[in-house]
């Protein structure tokens, strides 16, 4: 029994000592696996872990501002707070309830309703003034945060509201100057790493590590906002009174395309650019229809639309015929109140007719008999080139999003009645900021200049400035030409249809415009006036239109004299400061 | 016996006591209530309105509870045992069976039962019903367990437990862990080596041929496959299945991988806080990774090797067969459950669920454990001292 015991016993020893191996190999290739996992495979799980374990919170920069000529801030950034509660982190919910209802003046409920609930974060009030937020983060309360934002602040308002433009939820321009320059002024976000656990709920002990936003480049604009104001002023004074539906204004600086004034009564409140204008009953109303309504109210006429020029655009036909020598000053015409193209009958506004005239009385009187003669002079090939050197085909490259293009006939297309009709302005349409910087780069001495308003950026931080150079045409027209236009433009305000923007002692030229439009015959009508001063070296160049006015529609009635206004106000004031020299 | 009785080293024999062991085991059990308090504090603390001690009491009880059974138990000679061996595989069948009805369900499995207020799992109570029953039967057969009938015979009688775990309580862990202290208990009480190993030989080229099918099958049929067999898809890459079966993997070995070789301190780990769900359960030998790094997770397991090394002298000094294969069904429970559960959570097998034994928390297994104990020491009681 004893000796059977024994050997039975000898092999289930072997037998516990290899089962024992067998759990020590195993074991071995255990540690093995473990060895491969947590320092061969460790940089790659811990990069996969730190990655799931990490939230990024966006710090913003801080959007450069717009500044004017003068220094003026005109578009600006308010620190603003957002209040939110993290249930874990809250320690005493009735004071948080308390403190947060009596400083951010929301209902007791409100805010008990919120610190209850069972989230990683609850926001409880966003855009709260800077010292209310600094007064909350005073009471140090555990589960309070308070995140500062920016927003963006203009001072000015509604003042050139479609220039300007305003910035969307995430800071980011959505039409005018803040689009265009949005890389210059955005800045570049900086972040906040947080741990959190798998809840999104941050990890208070594991600290944070942050990389600081930078702030965005404030940009300078030529724009100056006393005569934008006072341009402004004059628009809507002169809307009131004409009944009409728009009136744009352009301020430039003919030698360089700096632009120191674009007016679009009406404008918008930039505080408040989601609001529809008073009047608009937005009620009832769908997404799609809605958003259409505030696209018509931000769409900047200067740039986005077009019309057809009428006789300011005469200017232009004007240089052709001097510059390829089909007319001299002192050409004698004969107007007999109409002027037969081809079997069609072309009407002078004069129904009698302006009778025998020169050149430039033609151009004071602005004959059409005259500039078709003269147009058809040219020729098709002729007047098509200069609309090319011109670059009326072209864009004008102003630093505005959106700038509509030059609706013109096809060259092919264009016949004796279409040249007779282009003229005079009639039959295709260009932009007001076209006409203007054409008439520019006629009376500038004959450089295309590029119409601007960004001047240059200047880092927040460093200081560190930039300056835009923007492309110029040299000699687009002669400068005997260019002296020529000046002259004859001159004696267009001070004898001629455009007398009523002549000031006494003031050497102004310009040309006046009445154009129908389209549907003819709808009664409708825009009255417009170009003036520039001084004539023999103008320095300031302001078109004016009027759009649909109720009554007198004629330019030179209702056009000039707001343009001249202007000039009684601004032109001291330029001198004063010594503007342009 | 009756010779070991009259000799005079009697009194030394009945008050011997194996400390090591039962150091090795107390160790454990701090260890783990340690670590059970640091996987579960973040999420009793969110699920108990701020009692982060929740689950760290609820285990701290079943340890206290499972150290009288202990000490009970090591007090009772093993053989007092002998007699329950059928009454133990009954009474196992029955609380199996009365899962059916009675079963409490949780994280989508039936496999608790709630007597007089206290929880239970069945299949705990099985493995210690499955190695006394089968200590009790090998002795009886004598030599007779040599032959091919008798081999076949040890073999099947756990097949019905673990059929019925496998099925009842879908918990097919258990079974593998009952197959497999009956698998080591034969080869123990057996003195053939070939058998076995032809036999594991079988076995390991079966399971690569499976896992070799179902790659081949999950192409052709994605769908189909995918769905069935996406335990074995996911543990050959569980970053593809990354929000599906792979997920408790892949967070797993974040948590490894990302403790290296120092770890992050204790209590400093990130994944409990949530990416791995109920960290404290089978899954926290990757949060000892995770903050006790490399070091940590190797002396853990030099613990337990410690352990099964101690249960091999127990085993191998035991007074007679019975008390060795009692000792070598506890070592085989232990040692199987730590080997896969450190397995399965190093993604080196696929995913099941298996706790690590003395540390993960579960009131039933760790109560059953420490009675398991119980019976060691109580084999190690009967231990001559001049045998050691």
């Amino acid at each position: 029994m004893k000796e059977a015991e024994h050997t039975h016993k000898t092999y289930h020893r072997n037998k516990t000592v290899a089962v024992m191996f067998i759990c020590l190999l195993l074991f071995m290739g255990l540690i093995a696996r473990l060895v491969y996992l947590m320092v061969f495979q460790s940089e790659y799980y811990t990069q996969k872990a730190k990655e799931l374990h990490e939230r990024e919170r966006t710090i913003k920069a801080a959007r450069g501002r717009i500044i004017d000529a003068n220094g003026e801030v005109i578009a600006d950034n308010k620190t603003v707070c957002t209040i939110s509660v993290i249930h874990n982190q809250i320690e005493d919910a009735d004071r948080v309830t308390e403190v947060l209802s009596k400083e951010l003046g929301l209902s007791e409920e409100y805010v008990r309703k919120r610190v209850d609930k069972y989230s990683s974060i609850e926001k409880i009030k966003s855009n709260v003034d800077k010292s209310v937020g600094d007064i909350i983060r005073a009471y140090e309360l555990a589960g309070v945060k308070v995140d500062e934002d920016y927003k963006r602040y203009y001072p000015y308002e509604s003042l050139a509201s479609k220039v300007l433009g305003f910035t969307g939820g995430d800071n980011q321009g959505i039409i005018g100057l803040e689009v265009k320059y949005e890389e210059y002024l955005q800045g570049r976000a900086g972040t906040i790493l947080t741990v959190t656990d798998a809840k999104g709920v941050e990890v208070a002990k594991a600290g944070e590590e942050r990389i600081e936003p930078v702030n965005g480049d404030d940009l300078y604009i030529s724009m100056d906002m006393n005569i934008q104001s006072y341009a402004t002023q004059l628009a809507l004074q002169t809307m009131e009174t004409k009944q009409a539906d728009s009136v744009s204004f352009i301020v430039m600086n003919p030698r360089n395309g700096e632009l120191m004034a674009m007016v679009n009564v009406p404008e918008f409140d930039l505080n408040n650019p989601y609001t529809l204008p008073d009047g608009v009953n937005a009620e009832g109303l769908s997404e799609e229809k809605k958003q259409e309504l505030l696209n018509g109210m931000w769409r900047n006429g200067c740039i986005n639309d077009t019309y057809e020029p009428g006789s300011t655009f005469k200017i232009v036909t004007a240089t052709a015929a001097l510059e390829e020598g089909v007319v001299t000053v002192n050409d004698n015409f004969n107007c007999p109140g109409y002027v037969m193209v081809g079997d069609r009958r072309i009407r002078c506004h004069k129904i009698a007719g302006h009778g025998a005239e020169n050149f430039v009385e033609a151009t004071m009187n602005s004959c059409n008999p005259v500039f078709v003669t003269i147009g058809l002079r040219l020729g098709v090939d002729n007047y098509y080139k200069y609309f090319k050197k011109f670059g009326l085909l072209d864009k004008t490259g102003i630093d505005l999003p959106g700038e509509a293009g030059t609706i013109m006939h096809k060259k092919e297309n264009i016949g004796q009645v279409e040249l007779a009709t282009i003229s005079f302005g009639q039959s295709f349409q260009i932009t007001p900021i076209q006409l203007a910087v054409t008439a520019a780069s006629v009376v500038n001495g004959g450089n295309r200049v590029t119409p601007h308003f960004g001047v240059r950026v200047v880092s927040s931080d460093s200081g560190e400035s930039r300056s835009f150079t923007y492309k110029v045409r040299k000699n687009v027209v002669s400068k005997e030409t260019s002296e020529t236009m000046r002259y004859i433009l001159e004696q267009v305000v001070e004898n001629g249809g455009g007398k009523k923007a002549y000031i006494e002692g003031r050497r102004i030229g310009g040309k006046t415009a009445t154009s129908q439009t389209l549907p003819r015959g709808s009664g409708k009508y825009i009255a417009s006036f170009l003036g520039f001063y001084p004539a023999d070296d103008p320095e300031v160049l302001a078109l004016c239109i009027i759009n649909n006015p109720q009554g007198v529609y004629y330019g030179g009635q209702i056009a000039a004299p707001v343009v001249k206004e202007l000039f009684e106000n601004i032109l001291p004031y330029l001198e004063n400061m010594d503007y342009n020299k | 016996m009756s010779a070991r009785r009259s000799s005079g080293r009697q009194s030394n024999s009945e008050n011997y006591m194996d400390y090591s062991l039962l150091f090795i085991v107390i160790f454990l059990l701090g260890f783990g209530l340690v670590m059970v308090y640091s996987t579960s504090s973040y999420e009793a603390n969110l699920n108990f309105d701020g009692d982060s001690a929740w689950y760290l009491r609820k285990q701290l009880t079943a340890t206290i509870l499972g150290i009288i059974a202990m000490f009970v138990v090591a007090n009772i000679p093993y053989h007092f045992w002998e007699r329950f061996a059928a009454l133990g595989y009954i009474v196992s069948v029955i609380l199996i069976l009365l899962i059916i009805p009675f079963g409490h369900e949780a994280n989508g499995a039936k496999r608790w039962l709630y007597i007089g207020g206290i929880s239970l799992q069945p299949a705990e109570a099985a493995k210690l019903g499955m190695i006394l029953f089968l200590a009790s039967m090998i002795c009886s057969m004598g030599k007779s367990i040599r032959t091919r009938k008798g081999f076949y015979t040890v073999l099947a009688v756990p097949v019905p437990i673990a059929l019925m775990l496998w099925k009842i309580t879908s918990n097919m862990s258990s079974a593998i862990i009952v197959m497999g202290i009956a698998v080591l208990m034969l080869f123990v009480s057996c003195p053939d080596y070939k058998r076995f190993i032809i036999w594991g030989l079988v076995v390991i080229a079966g399971a690569a041929l499976l896992v070799f099918a179902i790659v081949q099958m999950s192409q052709s049929d994605a769908e189909n496959m995918g769905f069935r067999f996406a335990r074995i898809l996911a543990w050959l890459d569980p970053e593809a299945y990354a929000s599906g079966k792979g997920f408790q993997t892949l967070q797993g070995l974040y948590a490894i991988g990302s403790g290296g070789i120092l770890g992050k301190g204790l209590g400093a780990s990130m994944q409990k806080l949530g990416f791995i769900p109920e960290a404290q359960n089978d899954m926290i030998f990757s949060i000892i990774c995770e903050e006790l790094g490399l070091f940590g997770a190797i002396a853990v397991i030099l613990m337990f090797i410690m352990l099964i090394w101690r249960f091999m002298i127990v085993a191998n000094n035991a007074p007679d067969l019975f008390g060795a294969l009692l000792v070598v069904g506890v070592l085989g429970h232990i040692a199987i459950q730590v080997i896969l559960n450190i397995a399965v959570v190093t993604n080196t097998i696929p995913n099941t669920g298996i706790s690590l034994p003395f540390i993960s928390y579960g009131g039933t297994s760790v109560v059953f454990l420490l009675t398991e104990i119980g019976l060691v020491l109580s084999v190690a009681k009967g231990i001559r001292l001049k045998d050691l």
